[in-house]
Order: C-alpha cells, then structure tokens, then sequence
C-alpha cells in the first residue's frame, strides 16, 4: 500500500456569516504500489480537496493519512511524487526550459540529467519548438502539456493528476491516456481525477467514487469487462436459472439488466450461445456496446445517495 | 540551498521581464533629466539638488518597482494556484519564503544599480556643466547614500513578503505595505515632536502612553536609518559606526520578520 | 455621412480648444498676479510630510519662493509685509529642512536684510546657517554686517564679524574690520568696505543691482559726511542745512539719493536720507 485514507475530514469555514463547508467527509481509501487508481465523482464531491491533503497543501481535520505506512506529516510524498494540477497556472515570463530547470533543481537532478530528461519528455510531449517560448505565448492544451513534463520530469515513482484531460484537443488526450499507459508499464503509481469515464475506465485498475466527501464505491477492473477480449453484449428478457446456468458453462457471463439479463459473449462462443438461444426461444430485446457502463453506475449511485 | 536558490532566480527572471519595468525606467529617466533642467534654477547649490533629486529618483523608482511589481512576485503566485505547483516539489515552506525574498531582492538590486549607473551619468553631466557649484560634492557618500537606499528597500521587500504570507489578498498587501513604508519614512519625525510636545508641555501623561509611544518606535520600522540624503548633498562626513549600526538595523529587521513570515507560512493553508 | 461625422466634429473641437487654452492660461496668470503668497505648513509638520524626502521637499520649496519673489519683480509689483512674512515662514521651513542648504539664507541676507529691512529676521535665519555650516565665514559674516550696519549694535557685530575671521576662507583683512569695529563702529567708511565685500560674494543679479545702488547711495552720504567733518573742522560747529556746505565750498554740489530722498543731517552729526535707503513702499497694497 503507497497511500491510505482513513476516515478524513475536512472542513471549510469560507468566512464569518457563511456556512461551513464539508468538504471531505470521513473518506477513506487507498492507493496500491503499481497500480492506477481514478478517483470520480461530481463536482464538489471532494477531489481536488483530497489530492490538496495527499500534497500537503491542507491538513485533514480529522482522520488520518499514511504514505508506505509512515504518517503524512512525517513522511511528505513531495519526493516521489509529480503532480500536474487541473488548469495549471504557470509563471507567465518564464520559457519552458527555464520552468523545467526549476522543477528539477528542486528535485536534486543534475543539470545533464535535467537536460536529458527535459528533452526526452518535451519531444514526446511535441514540445520542442516552444521550449525557449514564454509561457504566457502558450495554448490551454500547450499548458497542460507543459504541466505534464514539469510532473515527470525527476522521473517519480507516483504521478497524481487533477484532471489531466481537461482543455485538451483530441490529439492531445491521446498524448497524455498513452503517457498515463506508458507509466503504468513502468510500474508507477498512478493516481488521478476525471470527468472522463470513458478514460477512467481503460486506464484504471480501480476506481473510486466519491460524493459529497465520502467513498460511495469502488470499482474494479472486474466490473468492465468490455476490456477482457472482444464480446458481444446481447439483451435478452429474463431467464430461467437452468438458462443462466446453461450460458455460463458455455462461457457466457449474465448480470442482471432492466427487463431481463444482459449476456457478455465471448466472440468465439458466440455460435454456441446464439444456438442455444435460438433453440430455448428465448427473446431478444437489443444488443450492447460495452457491457456495463461506467457512466451508467455512475448515474445510477449519485440518484441514489440523492434519495 | 539549492531550492532556496532555483526559486530566487525564477522570481528574479518573472520579476525582470514584467513590462511594467519600462514605465518605471522611462519615470527614473524623466526624472534625471529634469534634473538636469531644473538645476540651474538654484542659485548656489546645484549639488545639492542633483543629490536630492537624483537620490529622490532612485528612492521613488524603487517604490514603484517594489510595489509594483515585487508585491505581485508572491501574491499572485498565491491568487493563481502557481503556488500549489511549487509546494509540490520538495521545498518546505520556509524555503519558499526566503526563496521569495531572495528573487524579489535581486530584481530591486539589479534594477536599482541600472538606475543608479543612469543617476551618475546625470551627475556627471552637471559637474561638467556647473562644476563651480558641486563644491561639498563627494562620489563616496553620494554612493554610499544609494547603498542604503538599496538597504531600506531590502527591509520593505521583507515587509511585503511577511505581508504575503499572512493574506490571501495582494491588495491588501500593497496597503499594508505601503503604510508601513509611510510609517516608517515618518516614524522618527511623530516621535521626536511627541516627546518634545510632551517635555515642553511638562504634564503629567500616562505611563501606557509614553510605553504606547515606545512599543511603536520599536515594533515599525525606522527608516530615517537608512537616509543619508543630507550627507550626501553637502558632503558630510559619516562616522562608521553609523553605517554599522544603520546596516545592522536593516538585516536583523528584514530576518526577524522573515523568520515570523516563515512560521506562519508553514500553518497556512491553501484552497 | 455618418462615418464621416467624427473627423469634422474632431476638428471644431480641435479649433475651440486652440482658444479656450489661450484664454486658460491669460486668466491663470492674471489669477497667480492677484493670489496671495500662500500658507507655509509648519516646519514640525513639514518634516512629515515630506515622507522621507527632505531634501527634494527643501528645494521645491525654496524654488517656490524664490519664484514668487521673482514674479513680483517681474509684475513690478512690490512686496507687501504679508509677503515679506511668507518669505520668512517659507525660509524657516526651508532651513528646519535642510539647514546646511546655502541659498536660502543668501536669499535671507540679500532680501530679508535690505529690502524687507527685516534685518532681525535675517539674523535668526542665519544663525541656523551659522550653527550648522560651522565651516561657511560668509554666514557670521553676515550677521555681523546686518548688527553693524542696521542694527547699530557694534559690539555684537564686531563678535561675530571675529567669528568669521577664524573659519577657513575668510578675507585676511576681517580680523582688522572686526577689532575696527569695536573701536570706529559709526563711520560710513566702514560700512562702505562691507558691502564692497559684499558686493563681491554675489553672483544674484538681482542683488547686485540692489547693492550697487545702496553701494552708490553710501558713497555720496560719505563724500557729504566728509564735506561735514571738514566744515566742523573748520567752523567748529555743525551746519544748519545741506546747502550750507555747497555755499562754504566744502561740497561742489549736492549729489543726488538715488532712492530718491532728501539728506539731512541726524541728531547724532551723521547724514540721512529721508528715503531711508529704500525704495517707496505703496501704500495700502497687501
């Protein structure tokens, strides 16, 4: 375990005649070596508070926060950590190589290695042409870029980013979900916010959801299994027991949807399991594209902690 | 150490590049220059003027730049979340103070030693001119007299930075700021005429007004100290034990409020 | 049209602005002739408010004054007493500000001394000067010429005309006018060689003009007071008029007061112009 939440809490006091505000609420989980860990959730749920506590930025009220079990306070992550905040604000006169010589000084890096390194990250992140560019003269997506190479420029073993995708063109999701790949085959550990489920939900091996400052769910890699090999998803009315049973000794796997059962099948059974179905007669409402939606349970538990 | 340093000359380079340097440099110059005009309106003593108004100049250049463009060197990193990238590299609160400083004080010196090598082609020019009425004139003290206006402005750069450290507002900095510089610019004058008012008047004050006045003298910061501006016009000399203790002032005051700033940085909080 | 309407509009406001600036700055100069010279802020206050820059604040003020002296001349118009008084105010400050700056007690002496006739008052200025510019000889100079040559008070005079004789740069011969002065305190052959000295120390234009006629005025009291002394001399008793002496051939004529009064021979057997070595004041004007 590289990070774990017990319990934390914080609370806000925006000023003399305004309400407090609970901006985490008893929240707990944890990060594991190596993996990646999305944390979702609406807005004002709490994330950005939670990653400012990991950062040191706020202390937690209540609770308490461990990194390789050691206390937070004791042990500050800023060594092993990169981190790109969302909408990153950056020094308006400053080139990027001056932005980067800065973030690796304060690492210790040698000014060699910083120069390696910087290169490395500017021509994978297409940042060469603007490297000696004032800030200022950079695009949202040229930001949020830079904002990238300044978190991994002294090669961290942990990587946490705000919303990593926000403001960026097509292309440049694709630089940054490759990037997050990339880590995640070096064995980092990965630890990020998102909007975007569909990204969540191919990069990470465990998801978090959070709501109004507390861990409603997490989600395992289990849970999507769109992403285990090619299946088709048929939508079926109810079946009977024997049925079900029938389908998962060909393979198939069955949960429950509205109206009946949703199949997951493997392409190579898919035969099997049509003939089967076409010999039991058995209805056929529709198909699906993915087998369970992140954004459909996201939906889902947010209405109910509303009721 | 090595942060303390990297995050001083990132502050430096923010600071130098701001174009607001090229209106204060543009004031400094129209101010040299009419200097240079206004001289001979004086009957004897030209280099009189040219020291109060070439030493005014850099004094009044500095604010600006201090004010200006210093204050924003912190505030903003803190308005603009800048700060909560910084805070996540390993630079403990204390260093991003002094790093702070340290940026903040090597742009005010730079560009006041511009300005300064701009002030002494402009007295240069009236020695040429007028070199009958610079009869007190002394390079040493004149240069001396600028040293410690640069050391005055190493003090309300660490009023600014202690400032910052306590709120959120950069507004609210410049005005505390400012008013300590005015209270420390008019300190000495409100304390002498109190206490000779009340010696003249021989009443009876209270004792917790004479300690009210005290704590006062104590707590801002005296900048008569540094202002040899009158020396520096007529060519007197300075005995060096006033310089000592001039410059001893200046450094201890600026540490001990960046020690304060440090402590109360390290408790603060940011959304 | 109307994209053709700013240009024309512009420049009739150009045109209309051409006049009203002229007549702006016809009325400010007659408004800055009739104002009076203004409040001087307490030299405690001064001090203050000047936030650190005493220096500058000491110059601006004495290029105020020095201005508005200037423009009086100019306007030929004459100093009232409540001029005279802003002048002594303003000086103070000058002085409370900086008192090594030089100008303002040349100022003093040149002005206060002679044309205010407020030699008391140019007295109390210098003796900052002397207290501060201890090296400066032209100070107690000066204040030893005013208590000799308006104040009559030739002890107090000779002290400080001593004083000056010790600083460095002063004149070989005051050691001998000061102990002079002890001893001859009444004559005008005395004061003749002060304000030639005088005379010498002034670059100020304007001074110099005032100098020379008072220099000028000096020099005829003393050829009459020499014409005295011989008709005494020789009759053993003083004139009943001027004339007397032209008649007796003492005095080949009666050599005008350049301020334009008349001589006549004081109580105590030394001559005077009903002028008073000034010119007229106006009355009535403040």
């Amino acid at each position: 375990m590289v990070i774990e939440l017990k319990s934390v809490s914080k609370t806000y006091n925006p000023g003399l005649f305004k309400k407090k505000v609970k901006a985490v609420n008893g929240l707990s989980f944890d990060v594991r070596q190596g993996e990646v860990f999305g944390l979702i959730g609406p807005n004002g749920a709490g994330k950005s508070t939670t990653i400012r506590m990991l950062l040191g930025l706020i202390r937690p009220d209540k609770g308490a926060i461990h990194v390789h079990g050691k206390p937070l306070r004791q042990s500050p992550i800023q060594r092993e950590v990169g981190y790109l905040p969302e909408n990153p604000y950056l020094y308006d006169h400053l080139t990027l190589l001056e932005l980067l010589s800065f973030c690796g000084q304060t690492s210790g890096l040698s000014a060699a290695r910083i120069k390696a390194r910087g290169e490395e990250l500017m021509s994978k992140l297409n940042l060469l042409d603007a490297q000696k560019r004032p800030l200022r003269t950079f695009s949202k997506g040229m930001l949020q870029r830079a904002g990238i190479c300044f978190a991994l420029l002294h090669d961290p073993s942990m990587v946490i980013l705000d919303e990593p995708m926000s403001g960026l063109d097509p292309i440049g999701r694709k630089m940054v979900f490759d990037l997050v790949m990339e880590l995640k085959q070096q064995g980092k550990t990965v630890f990020f916010c998102s909007h975007i489920l569909n990204d969540v939900e191919r990069l990470c091996d465990r998801i978090g959801l959070v709501d109004q400052g507390r861990m409603i769910r997490e989600f395992k890699r289990q849970d999507f299994l769109q992403s285990i090999g090619k299946a088709a998803f048929i939508h079926t009315s109810e079946l009977s027991q024997g049925q079900l049973d029938r389908v998962q000794s060909l393979g198939g796997s069955i949960r429950k949807e509205a109206g009946g059962h949703l199949l997951a099948i493997p392409n190579d059974k898919y035969y099997l399991v049509n003939n089967f179905l076409e010999e039991s007669k058995i209805e056929i409402l529709g198909c699906r594209s993915e087998w369970r939606s992140l954004e459909d349970l996201f939906m889902l538990t947010v209405k109910e902690q509303i009721q | 150490m090595k942060s303390v340093f990297a995050l001083a000359v990132i502050t430096f380079k923010e600071g130098i590049r701001n174009r607001a340097l090229f209106g204060i440099g543009l004031l400094a110059l129209f101010l040299f220059g009419l200097n240079v005009t206004v001289a001979g309106f004086f009957m004897r003593e030209i280099g009189k003027v040219t020291v109060d108004m070439n030493l005014s100049a850099i004094s009044l250049a500095g604010l600006l730049l201090v004010f200006f463009v210093g204050v924003n060197l912190m505030a903003k990193d803190i308005d603009r979340k800048t700060i909560h990238l910084v805070l996540s590299k390993p630079i403990s609160r204390a260093q991003y103070v002094w790093g702070k400083y340290l940026g903040i004080l090597f742009f005010v010196t730079m560009s006041l030693m511009l300005l300064l090598i701009f002030s002494c082609m402009t007295v240069l020019l009236l020695l040429k001119i007028y070199p009958d009425y610079f009869l007190g004139f002394s390079w040493s003290i004149f240069l001396v007299a600028c040293f410690f206006i640069l050391v005055k402005f190493w003090v309300l750069t660490a009023i600014i930075v202690f400032f910052s450290s306590l709120t959120t507002s950069s507004l609210i900095t410049l005005i505390f700021s400012l008013s300590s510089y005015i209270a420390g610019v008019t300190i000495e004058e409100v304390v002498f005429y109190l206490r000779s008012e009340l010696a003249a008047q021989e009443k009876i004050i209270s004792e917790s007004l004479k300690n009210f006045i005290d704590v006062i003298s104590y707590v801002l910061p005296n900048f008569s100290v540094f202002d040899f501006t009158l020396e520096a016009a007529h060519g007197l000399n300075i005995a060096s034990q006033r310089l000592l203790v001039s410059f001893g002032y200046g450094v201890i005051y600026s540490t001990i409020l960046l020690l304060i700033a440090s402590f109360v940085f390290s408790r603060r909080e940011f959304n | 049209m109307t994209k053709f309407l700013p240009i024309p509009i512009l420049c009739f406001a150009l045109v209309l602005y051409a006049l009203i600036s002229q007549s702006v700055w016809v009325q400010r100069e007659q408004v800055r002739k009739s104002i009076p010279a203004g409040y001087i802020i307490p030299s405690k206050f001064s001090r203050i408010l000047s936030v650190g820059h005493q220096g500058l604040l000491s110059d601006f003020l004495f290029l105020k004054t020095a201005t508005f002296i200037g423009g009086r001349s100019n306007e030929q118009q004459l100093m009232s007493d409540s001029d005279w008084t802003y002048v002594v105010r303003s000086l103070d400050v000058v002085t409370d500000l900086d008192p090594y700056f030089l100008d303002p007690y040349m100022l003093a002496e040149g002005l206060l001394a002679w044309d205010a006739q407020m030699p008391g008052e140019a007295n109390k200025l210098l003796s900052k000067g002397v207290k501060f510019r201890h090296w400066d000889w032209r100070l107690p100079f000066f204040i030893g010429f005013n208590n000799f040559y308006f104040l009559r008070d030739y002890d107090t005079a000779s002290g400080f005309i001593m004083q000056a004789s010790q600083l460095p740069g002063s004149p070989t011969y005051l050691a001998t006018l000061g102990a002079r002065l002890a001893y001859y305190g009444g004559k005008s052959k005395t004061a003749l060689l002060f304000l030639k000295e005088m005379l010498a120390e002034t670059d100020d234009a304007l001074l110099k003009n005032r100098l020379q006629i008072r220099l000028l005025a000096l020099e005829r009291a003393v050829i009459i007071e020499e014409a005295l002394d011989r008709y005494k001399l020789r009759e053993g008793r003083t004139p009943e008029t001027l004339d007397d002496l032209v008649v007796a051939g003492d005095l080949s004529g009666l050599p005008p007061d350049p301020y334009g009064g008349r001589w006549f021979i004081a109580k105590n057997g030394r001559i005077f112009s009903t002028s008073k070595f000034a010119f007229a004041k106006p009355q009535g004007k403040e």
